[in-house]
């Protein structure tokens, strides 16, 4: 969009203010170290902020059938085997897409008449669904960084995963509202299982895995000056935290959107968005849900606006149908596909789906995609959103930043997708029913 | 084939009301996007006669584009589970059609599609927050043909909060210029003054303009006065477009006359009037009533005022909104799904799925109010046609409201099947007689619009205009004439030909960029780097397609 990438000047060159999508929190104060065409340093990254950047050398590879190929030659096969395949063929969104490629893998799945998933996990996929059952009460991140005064951490240690959450957006920074950073906050550590919350708060709680829909409905009935009675065997301390919850001023709930190392219930996330919700009687709250990077929030923006639902979207009738319940991996398993477009990094594709993907032809267009971790019959590598494409990306709180292109790459991923598309044969019938 | 880029349009019937033609037979040439005087002989022609021509449609106050949408996108699957919308069928040689969704918030590329097949040309969005303006572009670069805008939200941000509370108003004017410019936005938009701020504060909401925010100094009349003094200092085009305090509630009527009163002698335009103009119940235990009349008779008095109505229709809506306090109510009474976003240092978002019964008294009444307004409006320019799509209900029901404005009788069977708890001395129920005229309905739907909002080459089809045109067939019914327009013409391109949607080429987008007193900029980055999150030199969105229009 608006950055002109650094090429191979032997002067080192710094390039500020580069939003990194090695995980949700998208922090835009990188300082980049560019010289002779690579990254040498990432100043204010976290360790996987720094892996993510890595030195910024991608492969520039055009392959078919594991044969070296010109673009246009590549174009064309794997243009003719997703039209042969058309009706059975799944696009999936992977991650470090710009969100205009998105938007463009979209557009070729709309044609192709296909399925498409992507980064959203089982767990995430089960927050949106509680979302659309009940809604949300939620904030971007820096409303809880300057208002949030009582922090809870409900089974999740954000240091592991998302690493500058803390030091950014929840605890150590100081707010508007809340001058004195750490100090004017309560923070609070929920460990569900061996999902643990960090150590250093002012109060913690241990929940087994199977007390946590309990302990959520509780909580939420203490609001009400109840108790389900039935607590039998939950922690004292919640007393306590129900307490604190209505005594904040403002309270933020951060849980991890994505899997953890328990086996979730689905009436967890339905019991957290009610919980935060109902906060907003006695006092005010926002459920903050924790993502990762590779701008999986910008697909689900993405293909929110374009189709009308966040992810798991079938145009196999010639219009978008939601499927939560028939997923990739159902779909491949069950024989229904023929052919897959892997859009973006195929190495962020969950490995629960990687043979399954051996089953059918591949089309891989994205980052290090010669590099497939499963076979491909068509394998495009392009730039990495935000190093070496511009463009759009979002953070975990779907709050818009520009992506820089920092590095001269190999083709752009925006680009291909669509050229891709301009080879598709025009259906006949175009309106469908 | 491409399109022509000469067309001549013969012998219809043109509603030019900028320009003092109504009703007139006469041809319209277009050329290379624009209207001329002529067309060489031999120039392709469009057979309009026995037609009704008017310019495009322009809808001053809409939510199509923006991250509230997309959150209430996202909470509807069932909305759009039962409108799947096939790609349109287009002519071959340009990107093809895409699928998309319908319902009260339908996916972008349905929306772009239905507003041109409505013969509404352009668009604004009425309220982003500027930290979330990229997330509008690029769901405008997504909604095809129509040209679109949007409003910038101030008014509850800490910024300009804080310029209010020390009196600053050159930097208050010189932040909201920077702001508009670094969004790409068009217009200052208030929303609630003072009270999501409250909201988000816990003080839960303002309901009266000297009411102050928490402990501070600062009011909604003073966030009101220095906005509107700001809008108007820098030659915005279109003056600041308020959504008052204490929206939705019975005898905010008093409120918006305060609102009025205190902006009296500057230029302001208050949008979906309808909602702000509660009685607190003529008869005792009633509890609600118009007060439209009051309202209106003060509009009328003041040419500086213009208005939107935010007509409700009966039907499923998405009442969206940054005012988060008045969602939250409507969520605790309804019991319904509820979504709230606090947007960091700026404003709030809140939205509640709803619909409109003709056999609720509260329902009822708020549809006889926006009729109200409408028909005692005495000034047609200065009252715009709109639904708060999607709160008072779709855009797609502006032909049926159109049906209700020029037709009594259409008007007076659906009085008598609502129930009248709530309508006892409403001017609707006393009986007005008044029928929009089709000059009245081109101005309150494209002339009047184009004009409040500063637009000079849209809204009328006087030379050198841009040649966005509807073409109506005469219709006895008249929603359904409005509904299914035989030509529309977007930038001199022929979208709808035969009411078909044929073509769908990218909108334009209308921003602006004022100039400013840089002073300001040190300031803000000051501020940014003490409290936001996103680095100050990412804020403003870069390498927008279209340039900046021409202010003054």
């Amino acid at each position: 969009m608006d950055a002109s990438s650094h090429g191979g000047s032997s002067q080192p060159i710094q390039v500020p203010h580069v939003p990194c999508l090695g995980c949700g929190c998208a922090c835009d104060d990188i300082v980049l170290t560019v010289r002779e065409g690579r990254i040498t340093a990432a100043e204010h990254a976290c360790p996987l902020g720094v892996a993510w950047f890595g030195d910024g050398s991608v492969p520039g590879a055009v392959r078919v059938d594991g044969r070296e190929a010109s673009l246009t030659e590549a174009l064309d096969a794997a243009a003719a085997l997703l039209d042969g395949a058309r009706g059975r063929v799944l696009v999936f969104l992977g991650g470090d897409l710009t969100c205009g490629a998105q938007g463009a893998a979209l557009a070729l799945a709309d044609r192709l008449r296909a399925a498409t998933d992507g980064l959203v996990s089982d767990a995430a996929a089960e927050g949106f669904l509680a979302g659309q059952r009940r809604g949300r009460a939620t904030a971007t991140l820096g409303e809880i960084r300057n208002r949030a005064d009582l922090v809870v951490f409900w089974g999740v240690d954000p240091e592991l995963r998302y690493p500058r959450y803390r030091s950014r957006y929840a605890t150590t920074p100081s707010g508007l509202h809340l001058r004195r950073g750490e100090r004017n906050r309560v923070v609070v550590s929920v460990s569900v299982g061996a999902d643990v919350g960090p150590p250093d708060t002012d109060l913690r709680l241990e929940l087994a895995p199977e007390q946590e829909v309990a302990a959520l409905a509780e909580l939420r009935a203490r609001l009400l000056g109840r108790s389900l009675g039935a607590a039998a065997g939950l922690p004292a301390g919640l007393a306590d935290l129900a307490e604190q919850l209505v005594k904040a001023k403002y309270v933020a709930i951060v849980h991890d959107g994505e899997p953890g190392a328990e086996r979730r219930s689905p009436e967890r996330a339905e019991g957290l968005v009610a919980l935060a919700q109902a906060l907003n009687g006695p006092t005010r709250a926002a459920l903050s849900t924790l993502r990762g990077g590779g701008n999986r929030s910008g697909a689900e923006a993405t293909i929110t606006w374009q189709t009308g639902f966040p992810f798991a979207v079938d145009f196999s009738r010639g219009a978008p149908r939601y499927r939560p319940d028939r997923r990739a991996a159902e779909l491949l398993a069950g024989g229904a596909l023929s052919a897959a477009l892997v859009a973006g990094s195929p190495a962020s594709v969950p490995v629960a789906l990687h043979r399954e993907l051996g089953q059918v032809a591949v089309v891989a267009v994205g980052p290090k995609a010669s590099e497939a971790p499963f076979t491909t019959r068509v394998a495009i590598d392009t730039g990495v959103a935000g190093i070496h494409e511009a463009g759009l990306g979002y953070r975990m709180d779907e709050v818009p930043l520009p992506l820089q292109a920092v590095l001269p790459g190999p083709r752009a991923a925006r680009d291909t997708l669509q050229q891709l598309g301009d080879r598709l044969a025009r259906p006949l019938v175009e309106a469908g029913r | 084939m491409s399109p022509p880029s000469r067309l001549r349009i013969v012998g219809g019937t043109v509603h030019d009301p900028a320009n003092g033609v109504d009703g007139e037979v006469r041809d319209v040439c277009i050329e290379d996007g624009r209207i001329v005087a002529q067309v060489p002989p031999g120039s392709p022609a469009l057979d309009a006669r026995g037609m009704v021509v008017m310019p495009g449609g322009v809808d001053i106050h809409s939510h199509v584009a923006s991250s509230a949408c997309n959150h209430a996108r996202r909470l509807l699957p069932e909305e759009h589970a039962a409108r799947p919308m096939a790609a349109p069928r287009l002519e071959p040689g340009q990107e093809p059609g895409r699928s998309g969704t319908g319902g009260t918030l339908p996916s972008t590329f349905t929306t772009g599609y239905r507003y041109a097949g409505l013969g509404y040309t352009t668009v604004f969005d009425a309220a982003v927050a500027p930290i979330q303006a990229r997330h509008t572009h690029a769901e405008f670069d997504d909604t095809p043909i129509v040209d679109g805008g949007f409003f910038v939200l101030l008014g509850n941000d800490e910024f300009l909060l804080r310029q209010v509370e020390t009196g600053e108003r050159a930097r208050a004017r010189d932040y909201a210029a920077w702001m508009i410019g670094a969004t790409g936005g068009y217009a200052i938009k208030l929303v609630n003054p003072g009270g999501v701020q409250a909201w988000k504060s816990g003080q839960r909401n303002i309901t009266q303009i000297d009411q102050p925010l928490g402990s501070t100094r600062i009011t909604p009349r003073a966030i009101l006065e220095t906005l509107t003094d700001a809008a108007n200092d820098l030659g915005l085009p279109h003056p600041v477009h308020i959504h008052c305090n204490n929206l939705g509630v019975p005898g905010n009527a008093v409120t918006t006359l305060d609102t009025m009163g205190a902006l009296a002698g500057r230029r302001a335009h208050f949008t979906h009037l309808q909602f702000h103009c509660y009685g607190m119940g003529k008869e005792r235990g009633t509890g609600w009533s118009s007060e439209a009349r009051q309202v209106m008779d003060l509009v009328n008095a003041n040419p500086l005022l213009s208005v939107d109505v935010g007509q409700v229709m009966f039907g499923p809506a998405t009442t969206l909104s940054a005012d988060g306090p008045v969602e939250y109510l409507l969520h605790a009474s309804s019991g319904r799904k509820w979504v709230n976003v606090d947007v960091e240092l700026e404003t709030g978002c809140g939205v509640v799925p709803y619909r409109y019964e003709e056999r609720a008294s509260i329902s009822a009444l708020q549809w006889a109010m926006g009729l109200e307004l409408f028909l005692l409006a005495a000034d047609p320019w200065r009252v715009v046609l709109s639904t708060d799509h999607p709160n008072g209900g779709s855009f797609e029901s502006y032909p049926a409201l159109i049906r209700l404005l020029m037709d009594r009788s259409v008007r007076d069977a659906q009085l008598k099947r609502v129930n009248p708890r709530l309508l006892a001395g409403s001017a609707l129920a006393d009986g007005l007689s008044r029928e929009y005229t089709l000059n009245e309905i081109a101005i309150i739907t494209r002339a009047g619009p184009a004009r409040l909002l500063g637009l000079r080459h849209k809204g009328h089809l006087g030379i050198g205009a841009d040649a966005d045109l509807t073409i109506y067939s005469r219709d006895r019914d008249l929603a359904r004439m409005f509904s299914t327009p035989r030509f529309v013409i977007k930038g001199g391109v022929v979208v709808v030909e035969e009411g078909q949607l044929r073509r769908a080429p990218a909108g334009r987008r209308l921003r602006l960029r004022p100039g400013h007193d840089s002073a300001v900029i040190r300031e803000l980055r000051r501020h940014f780097e003490s409290y936001g999150t996103i680095a100050f030199d990412n804020f403003p969105v870069r390498g927008l397609r279209d340039a900046p229009l021409e202010l003054g």
